[in-house]
């Protein structure tokens, strides 16, 4: 097409001072994106024509740049207050489901978290009585053994003193005759060093014989050690941990002699 | 003054699209003017019709910004043609027409002042002034289709002469006032 006879043909004119009828619009819409000197030429046309209009303008009543302002004021007041209201109808059921939804959750949760802690707690309480019941069971058998002691005839209590480098160590030896049964109370013994133990020693016909380790802390409580039908004495030693085959006497810590020894 | 502020058209595009109340003063102050002139060429005897129609005019800007499309053309031909349209509608409408029967009434002080501005404007300003130069019966139909907003075809009608011939005329007439638009 011959764009230069389409501009000549006054159809910009025409489609800027709003003449062109709607099929000449349209067409001339399409042209422009087609033909760059299409929109070079209308843009000229439009620069003219508003040149023209500032050099013939016109100063309007000041009145009317203040209706202006009052109502663009009010129709945009009327926007925001309409912004503002619209949001609430919608939004407030909205909330109130998202709130419930909300405490639907935490309460579930909560219930979830009590049972959970119902739970726990049962389950503590069977494990610790059943704790419960080992630790009364192992402490009757303590009781037993210990009334089984006391009562028994064919046990002699022997009681071991401090020697001179531990003048307060002090322990019970019950000793079964009958059994060759050796029990230890632990009376007072001062703590050790974590590598080192307590051993008892039976002395027989002057040879030591090992009857065991055991540690300071287990004071207050029966000891079982090994069983002897002899002893003329009995002596406990600072040995190495687990023990030694023979005993450090100069570490000799109290020592008791039994009826054998006379 | 602390300096007016200005604004490319691009920018007062932008401005005004979002809803900015300074630019839309700046395009007041600087256009209102310029669309006000040819609201006073189509409405040429009644200045209250004319401040309600810029008033309108500007109202409908602010409300219209969203529509304006930057390809089609520059912010002031869309405006003028808001100006344009209001005007025209503002010709046709009911108040316009009892506005002129109630300037018939004798002795109205109002009256002689704004007859006063009609005599003072009518064919002086702005593109009517253009208007004369063309020869008289390319004038009457450029004032028929553009100042008073009748299409080709009521033209042609109005004027019995074929529908082609108001077109090519107005085509060319509107040609030479571009030649004089300098």
């Amino acid at each position: 097409m011959n764009v230069q006879e389409y501009i000549e043909s006054g159809i910009i004119e025409s489609y800027v001072m709003g003449l062109a009828s709607e099929p000449e619009r349209a067409e001339f819409e399409r042209l422009c994106t087609l033909y760059p000197e299409l929109v070079t030429a209308r843009r000229k046309f439009e620069e003219r024509l508003e040149g023209y209009a500032w050099e013939n303008a016109v100063p309007p009543p000041p009145e009317v740049k203040v209706k202006v302002l009052e109502a663009i004021g009010k129709s945009s007041n009327i926007i925001t207050l309409e912004k503002d209201k619209e949001p609430p109808s919608p939004m407030l059921p909205k909330i109130i489901a998202g709130a419930a939804v909300v405490l639907l959750i935490a309460m579930a949760y909560l219930y979830y978290q009590t049972r959970q802690q119902n739970k726990d707690l049962t389950d503590t309480n069977s494990r610790l009585k059943v704790s419960l019941d080992t630790t009364r069971n192992i402490l009757q058998r303590i009781v037993d053994e210990q009334k089984d002691l006391v009562s028994n005839p064919n046990v002699t209590v022997v009681n071991m003193v401090g020697t001179q480098i531990a003048p307060k160590s002090s322990a019970n030896i019950y000793w079964d005759s009958a059994s060759s049964n050796v029990y230890l109370v632990v009376k007072n013994m001062p703590k050790l060093p974590n590598n080192q133990q307590y051993q008892l020693w039976a002395l027989i016909d002057n040879k030591p014989k090992d009857l065991g380790v055991f540690d300071a802390t287990d004071d207050k409580v029966i000891l079982k050690m090994k069983n002897t039908q002899k002893a003329q004495a009995f002596a406990i030693t600072i040995e190495q941990k687990g023990g030694s085959p023979s005993p450090t006497l100069q570490k000799m810590q109290s020592m008791g002699k039994t009826l054998q020894s006379q | 003054m602390a300096g007016p502020i200005t604004y490319t058209e691009q920018e007062l595009v932008q401005a005004l699209k979002e809803r900015n109340n300074q630019a839309f003063g700046f395009l007041y102050d600087n256009y209102a003017g310029a669309l006000y002139s040819i609201i006073k060429q189509i409405i040429t005897d009644n200045s209250e019709l004319a401040n309600d129609v810029l008033q309108e005019v500007f109202i409908n800007i602010w409300r219209k910004i969203e529509t304006y499309d930057q390809a089609k053309g520059r912010l002031f031909t869309w405006m003028l043609n808001i100006a344009r349209n209001a005007s025209i509608d503002m010709l046709r409408s009911k108040s316009y027409q009892n506005s002129q029967k109630n300037q018939e009434l004798p002795d109205n002080v109002y009256r002689e002042v704004t007859n006063h501005t009609i005599i003072q404007n009518v064919d002086n300003i702005g593109l009517k002034k253009v208007l004369e130069t063309l020869r008289p019966e390319q004038r009457v139909l450029v004032e028929l289709a553009y100042f008073k907003g009748f299409t080709h075809e009521e033209i042609a009608e109005m004027m019995s002469i074929p529908l082609g011939t108001v077109k090519t005329r107005i085509r060319n007439a509107l040609l030479q006032l571009r030649g004089y638009l300098k």
